[in-house]
C-alpha cells in the first residue's frame, strides 16, 4: 500500500469506506425497525417493496405511508495501547426517511404495484478538526436515496412474487486534513465531493405452505454506484498549489447485495415471531480506486485495499397485538462487521453490532395507522489497526435511531 | 400519546447510549522518572534547520518525552532556553524562494530574514539551572571529561554555571538524575564527514574521527556517572550518517547532460579517459590520490548539502572543473566513517551490557526511515524537504522527526522497564512549514 503513493507526502483519500458496513441503514420500515429489522417473510404494510416486494401482493388495497428517522451516531476513540488521548465524533442527527405507495389493484387483487423511495446507505461521521487521525479523516457524509418502482404478483394463496427495478442517486463528501503546513503551522486540507448514481433491482418471493407460517426470500442487487466528475478541492499553501490542483475526480462505490431468508410464525392470534438470514456480499469491495482527472506528484491516482468479507446478520423480532388498534414490537439482532483486522479506519471504525429495538402501532380509525421505533446499536469494543495509515486505536461505535411514521390506507 | 412516551424514554436512553471506553492509566514501571536528565548534543538540544532557536528547543525530544513522563510522575523539565526564535548565533534556514545564477527562482532553503530577536542569547543563565536538558550542539563524546569546555563552545557557555572551569559531565551530574537519556558520538564522526573528510582518523580536531580508545573511556566514565547514584535510562546509538539528506539530497549521478554537452566534455576529457553519454552522468570531483588530481565520481559516494548550487550550476563545477574535495565524501572516506560508526555503536553496546542499561537502536530506525515511515496518515522519510522528518540543514530533525525518534526512545523504555508510557502524537508538532 504504501509504495502506491511513496511520491506523495500525503496519500490522499486513505479512508473512503463511503458506502461501507456502519454507513447500511436498516431503517426502511417502522414496524420492521421495531422488530430488528426483520420482515422478509411477512408483509406487514405497503414497506415491504423494500423488504420483501413479493409481499406488495398480499396487502389488503392500497396504502401510502410515509417516516422519518432521527439518526445520533457516536464514536469513540482511544489511543492504544495506553494514552492520555481519546476522541469522540461530534453529535449529529441524520433524518434518512421512507415513502411509499402501492398495493393491491381493487378490480385485480392478485397484482400488487408500487412506488419506494427509501435511504438504505447514509449518516456520517465528524471529527474535530485538529484529531489525531485528521490526516486519514476529518468527516465524511453520504446520503443515498433509492427509488424503486415494483410489482408483485399472488399466483396463488401459497405463493407471491415481486419484483422492483431500483434507480439509485447519491451524494458524498469527504474531508481530511492534508500534511503540508502553511508557515503558521495550518495543515493544509482537501475535500472531495460527489454526486453519484447507479441501477439495481430488488426481487422477492413469500410462500405461505401453512396458514401460520410464512417464508420469503429475497435478493437486493449490487448497485455500482458512479461517481463521474466529482470534485477534488485542496487549499494548500501557494508554493505548492501546483502540485494540488483543484480537479475532477471519477469513483465507483458498490454498494454490495443483500440475500435475506425469513421466517414468520403466528403463535397465537396475538403473537407472531420472525426471524431473518441476511447475508450481505460485502466482498465487492475489495478496493477503492479514485481517478483524478489532473495527476502531480503529490496528488496520484489512489488504490486503497479493503478486502471487506461477506457477512451473515441475524435478527430476530416479535409483533404482540394488545388490542386490534394497538400493537407492541421488540426485536434483537447480531451484525457482524464485513471490516478484517488491519482495514479498521477511523471515518468508519467497524464492528460486530448489536441491536436491541422497540417499537408499537396505533390506529385512532381504521384507515389510521401511526407507527413509531426506537433502535439502540452498540459494537464491540474494537482494537484495530488502519494499515494503510498506520493508524490504531480502540473504538466503539453506539447510535440511537428513534423513528415516527403514519399509514394511511385507501 | 404514545409518542411522548416514546420519545420520552428515548431522552433517558440517550444519555446512557454513548461509548464509556477509556484510555487505560500509563504506569511507570519499574523506573523513576522523578528527575529526567538529558544528556547529548545538538540532537538532543532541539537543534534545528542549521541552528538553535526557542521553540526548536521548547520542540526538542527530551522536552516530548519530559511530558511522556509526566504522566507517569516525572517532574518539570528545566531547559535553557534562548530567548528568541531567529536562530543563535546564525539565523535559521526557512523555506523560501531564491532566484539562482540561472536566473531560475524555485523554492528552496533560504535564510530567516524576519526579527531578530536574539538579544540576550549569549548572556550566561547558568544561574537559573542546573537545566534537565544538558544537550550542547557541537558537543562530541570525548569532550566531556574537557575542564573548561565551555570556554570552547558558545552554547554551554550560555548555561553552564562555570563554563571555563567545568567538565561537561559536571554540568549533567547536577540534577542527581533517577532517569537519563544519552545520546553522544554523533559528532566524534558527524565533524569528519561534514568536512568532507578534511580530517584524519584517530584525532582530536574538530573534523577529525575520534580515537576509538578515548571514545571508550569516556563515553563508559559518562555512563558509570550518570548511573552511580542508581538513576536508570537509556542509550541510544549513532546513526549511521551516510542515510541522512546531508549526504544523499545531490546524487553523484547528478550531472545530467544534453547530447552536445556530453559530446563536447568527452572530447575534453578523452585524454584521461573519461567519457560522459546524454542523460545523467558521475560528477567529475577531485581527488588528490589521482595523477591528474580529479576523476569521475562513483556509486555510493556522496556530495554534500553544502556544495554550492550555483557553482554547479553555473562554474562547471563537477563537469568542467572538479567539485573540490571538502564538498565530496568518497568511498574510503564513506568506509571511515561506517568504520567509526560501527565501533562506536559497539563501545555503546558495550557499555550498556556492563551497566544493564538498554540500547535503543536509533541507526536501525533511521535506517527504516530511508524507505519511509508512515505515522496516523502522514509519510515520513529521509528525503530533503518533502521527507518532513529532516530539517532544511538535512542533518538535524523537524519537530515531527524528533517526535518520531522520541517514540522510538519510549518503545525502548516501555520494553525493558515494563512502563506504559504512551506513544507521543507526532503531527502534534510542525513538520516543515511551506510559504
Amino acid at each position: 500500500m504504501k509504495k502506491l503513493c511513496v511520491s506523495a507526502i500525503a496519500c490522499f483519500l486513505y479512508s473512503t469506506g463511503a458506502f461501507g458496513a456502519g454507513f447500511q441503514l436498516n431503517l426502511q420500515g417502522l414496524r420492521q425497525l421495531a422488530m430488528a429489522n426483520t420482515g422478509t417473510a411477512w408483509p406487514w404494510d405497503v414497506s415491504t417493496i423494500f423488504y420483501n416486494p413479493g409481499g406488495l401482493s398480499r396487502l389488503d388495497g392500497m396504502q401510502a405511508y410515509a417516516n422519518i428517522n432521527f439518526v445520533m451516531p457516536s464514536i469513540k476513540y482511544v489511543q492504544t495501547p495506553t494514552g492520555g488521548y481519546s476522541a469522540e465524533t461530534k453529535a449529529q442527527t441524520f433524518t434518512p426517511f421512507n415513502l411509499y405507495v402501492g398495493g393491491t389493484l381493487k378490480k385485480h387483487n392478485k397484482i400488487g404495484v408500487g412506488l419506494g423511495i427509501y435511504t438504505p446507505f447514509g449518516s456520517g461521521t465528524k471529527w474535530d478538526d485538529n484529531w489525531q487521525g485528521r490526516y486519514i479523516n476529518r468527516s465524511i457524509a453520504l446520503e443515498s436515496y433509492f427509488i424503486q418502482p415494483t410489482v408483485s404478483y399472488k399466483i396463488n394463496e401459497k405463493i407471491s412474487v415481486g419484483a422492483g427495478f431500483i434507480y439509485a442517486l447519491g451524494h458524498v463528501n469527504i474531508q481530511q486534513a492534508l500534511p503540508v503546513q502553511f508557515a503558521n503551522g495550518n495543515d493544509g486540507s482537501g475535500t472531495l465531493d460527489g454526486k453519484a448514481n447507479g441501477v439495481g433491482y430488488n426481487l422477492g418471493i413469500q410462500v405461505k405452505p401453512i396458514k401460520k407460517l410464512s417464508v420469503g426470500i429475497t435478493y437486493r442487487s449490487q448497485v455500482k454506484m458512479t461517481v463521474d466528475n466529482g470534485n477534488a478541492t485542496f487549499v494548500v499553501p501557494t508554493s505548492l498549489a501546483a502540485e494540488f490542483p483543484n480537479t475532477n475526480f471519477s469513483t465507483k462505490l458498490h454498494l454490495p447485495g443483500v440475500f435475506t431468508l425469513g421466517v414468520g410464525y403466528q403463535f397465537t392470534p396475538k403473537l407472531v415471531v420472525l426471524a431473518d438470514v441476511e447475508m450481505t456480499g460485502w466482498k465487492v469491495y475489495d478496493s477503492l480506486i479514485f481517478d483524478y482527472k489532473t495527476n502531480t506528484d503529490q496528488l496520484a491516482d489512489t488504490h486503497t485495499p479493503r478486502l471487506y468479507q461477506n457477512t451473515t446478520a441475524i435478527r430476530l423480532g416479535a409483533n404482540y397485538k394488545v388490542i386490534n388498534s394497538l400493537s407492541v414490537m421488540a426485536g434483537l439482532a447480531y451484525d457482524p462487521s464485513p471490516v478484517k483486522d488491519g482495514y479498521v479506519s477511523p471515518e468508519l471504525p467497524d464492528a460486530n453490532r448489536y441491536v436491541a429495538t422497540v417499537g408499537a402501532t396505533f390506529s385512532p380509525i381504521k384507515k389510521i395507522t401511526i407507527l413509531a421505533a426506537m433502535e439502540f446499536v452498540s459494537s464491540d469494543k474494537r482494537d484495530a489497526t488502519f494499515l494503510p495509515a498506520n493508524f490504531s486505536g480502540k473504538y466503539q461505535s453506539t447510535a440511537f435511531t428513534g423513528g415516527i411514521g403514519f399509514a394511511y390506507h385507501f | 400519546m404514545k409518542k411522548i412516551y416514546l420519545f420520552g424514554l428515548a431522552a433517558i436512553s440517550l444519555a446512557s447510549c454513548k461509548s464509556k471506553i477509556t484510555p487505560e492509566t500509563p504506569v511507570k514501571g519499574n523506573a523513576d522518572f522523578t528527575t529526567y536528565v538529558s544528556v547529548g548534543n545538538s540532537l538532543t538540544s532541539g537543534y534545528a534547520d542549521g541552528t538553535l532557536y526557542r521553540s526548536g528547543q521548547l520542540n526538542s525530544y527530551p522536552s516530548m518525552l519530559a511530558e511522556q513522563f509526566k504522566m507517569v510522575g516525572g517532574g518539570d523539565f528545566l531547559q535553557p532556553l534562548l530567548p528568541g526564535d531567529a536562530g543563535y548565533p546564525s539565523p535559521k534556514r526557512v523555506l523560501g524562494y531564491s532566484t539562482d545564477c540561472t536566473g531560475v527562482t524555485a523554492l528552496g532553503p533560504v535564510y530567516y530574514s524576519g526579527t531578530m530577536d536574539t538579544a540576550g542569547s549569549s548572556t550566561n543563565i547558568g544561574a537559573q539551572g542546573p537545566f534537565n536538558n544538558v544537550g550542547v550542539p557541537g558537543i562530541r563524546c570525548i569532550d566531556f571529561s574537557i575542564a573548561g569546555y565551555g570556554f570552547f563552545n558558545p552554547y554551554a557557555k550560555r548555561f553552564y554555571a562555570s563554563p571555563t572551569t567545568e567538565r561537561p559531565i559536571d554540568e549533567a551530574l547536577k540534577k542527581r538524575a533517577t532517569f537519563f537519556t544519552l545520546w553522544i558520538g554523533a559528532n566524534d564522526v558527524l565533524g569528519y564527514a561534514t568536512s568532507g573528510g578534511s580530517g584524519i582518523v584517530n584525532g582530536y580536531g574538530q573534523s577529525d574521527i575520534s580515537p576509538l580508545s578515548v571514545f571508550t573511556a569516556t563515553y563508559n566514565m559518562v555512563v558509570d556517572s550518570m548511573t552511580a547514584h542508581g538513576a536508570k535510562g537509556v542509550l541510544i546509538n549513532i546513526p549511521d550518517i551516510t542515510t541522512i539528506p546531508f549526504f544523499t539530497t545531490i546524487p553523484a549521478k547528478g550531472l545530467v547532460l544534453r547530447q552536445g554537452q556530453a559530446d563536447s566534455l568527452s572530447a575534453a576529457y578523452h585524454p584521461v579517459g573519461i567519457s560522459f553519454t546524454a542523460g545523467a552522468n558521475y560528477f567529475i570531483i577531485q581527488d588528490t590520490t589521482s595523477p591528474v588530481g580529479f576523476r569521475q565520481m562513483h556509486a555510493g559516494e556522496y556530495i554534500l548539502l553544502t556544495t554550492p548550487q550555483d557553482s554547479l550550476k553555473c562554474a562547471g563545477w563537477g563537469s568542467l572543473k572538479p567539485i573540490p574535495k571538502q564538498y565530496v565524501l568518497s568511498a574510503d572516506e564513506v568506509a571511515n566513517v561506517q568504520t567509526a560508526t560501527t565501533n562506536f555503536n559497539q563501545a555503546i553496546a558495550t557499555a550498556a551490557q556492563a551497566h544493564g542499561l538498554p540500547v535503543v537502536d536509533m541507526n536501525s530506525y533511521i535506517k527504516t526511515l530511508v524507505s519511509g515511515i508512515t505515522f496516523n496518515g502522514v509519510n515520513f522519510s529521509t528525503t530533503y524537504v518533502t521527507g518532513g522528518a529532516f530539517s532544511l540543514d538535512g542533518v538535524h530533525l523537524t519537530p515531527r522527526g524528533y517526535a518520531l525518534a522520541a517514540n522510538y526512545i519510549l518503545l525502548t523504555i516501555n520494553n525493558t522497564y515494563k512502563s506504559t508510557i504512551p506513544m507521543i502524537d507526532v503531527n502534534k508538532y510542525s513538520g516543515l512549514r511551506f510559504p
